[in-house]
């Protein structure tokens, strides 16, 4: 039979259609012509005139070639490019199709895709949930009207040791008439109030605050109204309610309004409730729950020496900060002239609220946002490699293209489609992850910080990721695309595609990833390790006491009911007596606060026999109010002398017992057991009080600073300063014997509420709760790094050792032990990491300095780190090098030999 | 030369209907089609390969047939061709339009319907 494929072929070749296409074509009309060709024979004719009759059918007209050219699609003589000339014409087609190609090569290197898409989804993830974190709690503006105009005035006193002091009524009376820079001020004091009536009594923070300042604020309630003017008196008993408390106690009954609650004993009218989003910042962990107007009775108003105000204010239209700061710089120092004995050197400062809410988080914050932004370097650099080892084996094709007629930027431009395809399945599982990562994320940030419980992602967190993907995908596939485009295509055809890894330039761009990969991972390794040594000094620190087996609770006896010491003293002297006998129990005592629990509560003191120094040179004392046996049971070690018993009745010599610290500032070399001094200045009115004992140092406001002076008197013997506190030392577990004290408590007063049951351990615990979620988080991200660098180290050799199992086979058939091959690709290994490590050192030794605020007991360039990690991380890379040097001494010569 | 004239004319417009209507009931390569079209016609009407494919493969492209390569035991492998779901519609279409456009040729002309 005659060929009429070729024939057909003949004819269509001009319409250039696809192999596939033509060669579809080729085989149905063949087929055709061979049918009729058949059925002209069986027809009677011959061979040689059936032929004719086939071809002249093919031949009629002419109309083959025409008519398939106007049905069929040209292909186009770049087997890349869709439509149109190179570049302008057609971008988005040419990307569909990069992207269509790119997903293809994808999805048929499933082990590859997978490595790469999770190396870059543990680098995003991490992105994500930081930037969320971050998003939430320093990007997002407070919950007010317009935000950026508040800011919180101090008293400022450095000299003394407090350079955000909380103002006197006074001061902040004369700040507010005197000023002309800001719209309205308002001032706020913490309160506690005792909620008792229906259902359990129960204790609330709470403040006293200006009546404007829910207007100054710009919050609308969300029932009833805020404070009247007219309110903000002496008497007045009106309430606003925190959304908190009016859905937990009310149920969200908005007949809630008018209705009276007793709060200390006393009537109060709710008038408001004020939405969720209400939460001011706060010394010691304080959440308002409820707000009462602040009235100052004119005895306050007139207090100069008292600082316990926190004060906010909204800066007029077109009035900064730097200028409001002027006008209070310039009115403390007046105040300063008129009242030298409580003003001296007591300044003014202006503190946006934003600094003060997110304020001590912030540098924690940045550290890890850039930490995850290296560990994203670190997948990029993974990615990268593969990439290029995937770039050598795909030489071939590239060759083939070129040589088609592919430009080189039309290549680099697929070899970018196709990272950038990567990033965004990394970004998308990334995305699911930093969503997981969130969840766990929120049990680690300390409650302190305002907000927390309100990180999620939101459409900013999306947009974030995805430019990060984006952005993530251009740079790890610039360096395979820029070696695409920089390829040889003479070598490569006459090497016939033999895999060459891509010559020596692959190789350097290869080796420097490595050496990124772990200068980088030695950066956050020497953060991680700072911050953990850092955690460990503070864990080690000594806090004065024995923090085991402690239960502790707070009871805030109402002053309505409880208005003195003669009345308080029995109540706590049966609450002792009562849960001394409870099993488990040991010791009991009480005292005004705990540690770590209270910045307040104290002041300067005068000495017996000596003149009072200058105001401003009057450093002052901690004051804490405790019953007997309080450090007994705190574990607190007595120095010298005595503590205090049932004998310093309100009748018998004022005493008092001060810590070391104290002892050797007012009496150094001497013994302060039987010296007198006072609260206040010496020419004061207060009684003499005398010391009885020397305890050792407590870190009672801040367990990181060094602790400040102290002083404790008899709570039977001071007036102010009620014991809020009660202390249990316990063998058992303090926790079981919670609900039994507080039952105790309520067998004495059944109103009396009984709040923040919780261990000391837990106390201290919540105290470093900053530092350790940042040691927490940053040693993830460090091990991430050190996984992923040992990763990227070990893919690299592995590649490497690959690449030369024929020149290994050579050595090997010329005598070279196994020894010998294993010492040089751990060798070739080990030069890498040893420059990386270098590079880190050298980094590490500028950039820790970021971290030095979040340091403690550790330099920033700690040598005893530095070597550490250096040694850690030199061990984990001559291991991920090790392996492939090991399969490399284990190649038979002849199999290396052979192989191409 | 009628004929001639006749099969050009004809063929433009009915081709697409004949081919349709030919692969209606079941599946059938392009061969078939031609030899059917000419048996069917008795032989007034004939396609030739250069004319018949082009239209199968517009059609084809158009949505309306569907072609497909078929192997059979013993045979070598063939392109059937069956009607798609649009173009069971086309033909709808076309068979009431060829309908209309006979009877209106019929009325003027004076030409009876066989």
């Amino acid at each position: 039979m005659p060929d009429f494929k070729e024939e057909i072929r003949k004819r269509v070749a001009a319409l250039n259609l696809s192999p596939t296409r033509e060669n579809e074509i080729v085989e149905e009309l063949s087929q055709h012509l061979e049918d009729q060709y058949e059925q002209a024979l069986q027809g009677a004719a011959t061979e040689d005139e059936a032929h004719q009759a086939v071809l002249r059918e093919l031949n009629e007209n002419d109309l083959l070639a025409p008519e398939l050219k106007r049905i069929e699609r040209r292909v186009p003589q770049n087997p890349v490019v869709v439509m149109g000339k190179e570049g302008k014409s057609n971008m988005l087609g040419d990307l569909w199709q990069d992207l269509r190609y790119g997903l293809r090569m994808l999805v048929s290197n499933p082990g590859f895709t997978i490595v790469a898409v999770v190396a870059l989804a543990l680098g995003i993830g991490a992105n994500s949930a930081i930037f969320s974190v971050v998003n939430t709690v320093l990007l997002k503006p407070l919950p007010y009207r317009n935000p950026d105009a508040l800011v919180m005035v101090w008293e400022e006193a450095t000299h003394l040791g407090f350079p955000f002091n909380t103002p006197s009524p006074a001061n902040f009376i004369d700040w507010r008439e005197q000023n002309t820079v800001f719209e309205s001020m308002a001032a706020m004091a913490q309160k506690s109030f005792n909620l008792t009536g229906a259902g359990e009594p129960e204790r609330f923070d709470g403040r006293r605050v200006s009546a404007n300042l829910f207007t100054l604020l710009g919050v609308e309630p969300v029932l009833g109204r805020t404070f009247r003017a007219e309110e903000d008196q002496p008497g007045s008993r009106v309430v606003i309610l925190s959304y908190g408390v009016w859905q937990r106690r009310f149920g969200g009954d908005s007949g809630v309004i008018g209705r009276p609650v007793n709060l200390n004993g006393e009537s109060y009218t709710v008038i408001g409730v004020m939405p969720g989003s209400v939460d001011l910042p706060s010394i010691d962990n304080w959440h308002d729950q409820l707000w009462v107007p602040i009235a100052f009775t004119s005895e306050d108003a007139a207090s100069r020496g008292n600082h316990y105000l926190e004060v906010i204010a909204r800066l007029k239209p077109g009035i900064t900060q730097k200028q409001a700061q002027a006008e209070m710089s310039t009115i403390a120092a007046r105040l300063e002239q008129q009242y030298p004995a409580e003003n001296t050197r007591i300044g003014a400062t202006v503190q946006s609220l934003h600094e003060r809410v997110v304020g001590n988080i912030k540098p924690a914050l940045l550290v890890l946002l850039g930490a995850v932004a290296f560990v994203l370097l670190i997948a990029c650099a993974n990615v990268a490699n593969l990439l290029l080892a995937r770039a050598a084996v795909r030489q071939k094709e590239i060759a083939l293209r070129l040589a088609l007629g592919a430009s080189r930027a039309r290549l680099t431009r697929q070899f970018l489609a196709e990272s950038v395809l990567l990033a965004a399945m990394g970004g998308a599982c990334g995305l699911a992850l930093s969503f997981v990562a969130l969840h766990v994320l929120k049990i680690f940030i300390p409650t302190s910080i305002s907000q927390a419980q309100a990180i999620s992602m939101d459409a900013k967190v999306l947009i974030f990721t995805a430019l990060v993907s984006l952005v993530t995908g251009l740079i790890f596939g610039l360096a395979p695309a820029t070696q695409a485009s920089n390829f040889n295509l003479n070598d490569t055809l006459k090497e016939g595609g033999r895999d060459s890894g891509a010559g020596s330039r692959g190789n350097r761009i290869r080796n420097l990833l490595v050496i990124s990969e772990v200068a980088i991972s030695f950066l956050l390794l020497i953060g991680a390790g700072l911050l953990i040594s850092s955690f460990l000094h503070l864990l080690k620190l000594d806090p004065g006491y024995r923090a085991d087996h402690l239960l502790t609770m707070k009871i805030v006896l109402p002053e309505t009911k409880y208005p003195d010491k003669e009345r308080r003293a029995p109540f706590f002297r049966e609450l002792i007596r009562r849960v001394q006998t409870l099993p488990g129990v040991q010791s009991v005592a009480v005292a005004s606060n705990l540690p770590l629990t209270y910045n307040g509560d104290s002041m300067p003191i005068g000495i017996e026999g000596r003149a009072d120094p200058p105001p401003d040179q009057m450093p002052d004392v901690i004051l804490r109010v405790v019953s007997p046996g309080y450090f007994s049971t705190m574990g607190i070690p007595l120095v010298q002398g005595r503590d205090f018993t049932e004998q310093d009745k309100p009748d018998a010599v004022r005493v008092a017992v001060i810590s070391e610290k104290t002892a050797r500032h007012f009496w150094p070399g001497e013994s302060p057991i039987g010296k007198r001094f006072k609260p206040g200045l010496v020419t004061g009115d207060s009684p003499w009080r005398e010391v009885v004992g020397v305890v050792k140092d407590v870190r009672q406001n801040d367990f990181v600073a060094e602790p400040k002076m102290q002083m404790y008197m008899a709570h039977e013997q001071v007036g102010s300063f009620a014991p809020n506190a009660v202390v249990v030392r316990t063998s058992v577990d303090p926790q079981s014997l919670g609900t039994a004290v507080r039952k105790t408590v309520w067998e004495i007063d059944k109103d009396q509420p009984v709040s923040d049951i919780r261990s000391m351990e837990e106390i201290v615990s919540e105290a470093v709760a900053r530092q350790r979620f940042s040691m927490v988080l940053l040693g993830v991200f460090a091990m991430l790094a050190l996984v992923l660098a040992a990763v990227g180290i070990y893919g690299v050799m592995s590649y490497s050792v690959g690449q030369r199992t024929h020149e290994i086979g050579i050595r090997m058939a010329l005598g070279a032990q196994r020894s010998d091959v294993l010492k040089m690709a751990v060798g070739q290994g080990l030069r890498l990491v040893l420059i990386g490590v270098a590079i880190g050192v050298v980094s590490a030794a500028v950039l820790t300095r970021v971290m030095t605020s979040l340091l403690f007991g550790v330099s920033a360039t700690d040598p005893v780190t530095f070597i550490a990690i250096s040694l850690l991380l030199i061990s984990v890379a001559l291991l991920a090098s090790y392996i492939p040097a090991l399969r490399a001494a284990r190649i038979d010569p002849m199999v290396a030999l052979r192989y191409q | 030369m009628a004929s001639a004239i006749l099969d050009r004319e004809l063929k433009k417009g009915s081709a697409e209907l004949l081919i349709l209507s030919l692969v209606e009931d079941r599946p059938r390569h392009g061969y078939e089609i031609g030899q059917l079209i000419e048996m069917r016609s008795g032989g007034v009407l004939h396609f030739n390969v250069a004319s018949l494919y082009p239209l199968l493969y517009r059609l084809e492209k158009r949505g309306w047939i569907r072609g497909r390569w078929v192997e059979k035991a013993g045979q070598r492998r063939r392109r059937y061709y069956r009607l798609t779901p649009e173009g069971k519609k086309t033909l709808a279409a076309q068979r009431d339009g060829w309908r209309e456009f006979v009877a209106a040729i019929s009325q003027i002309t004076g030409i009876q319907h066989a």
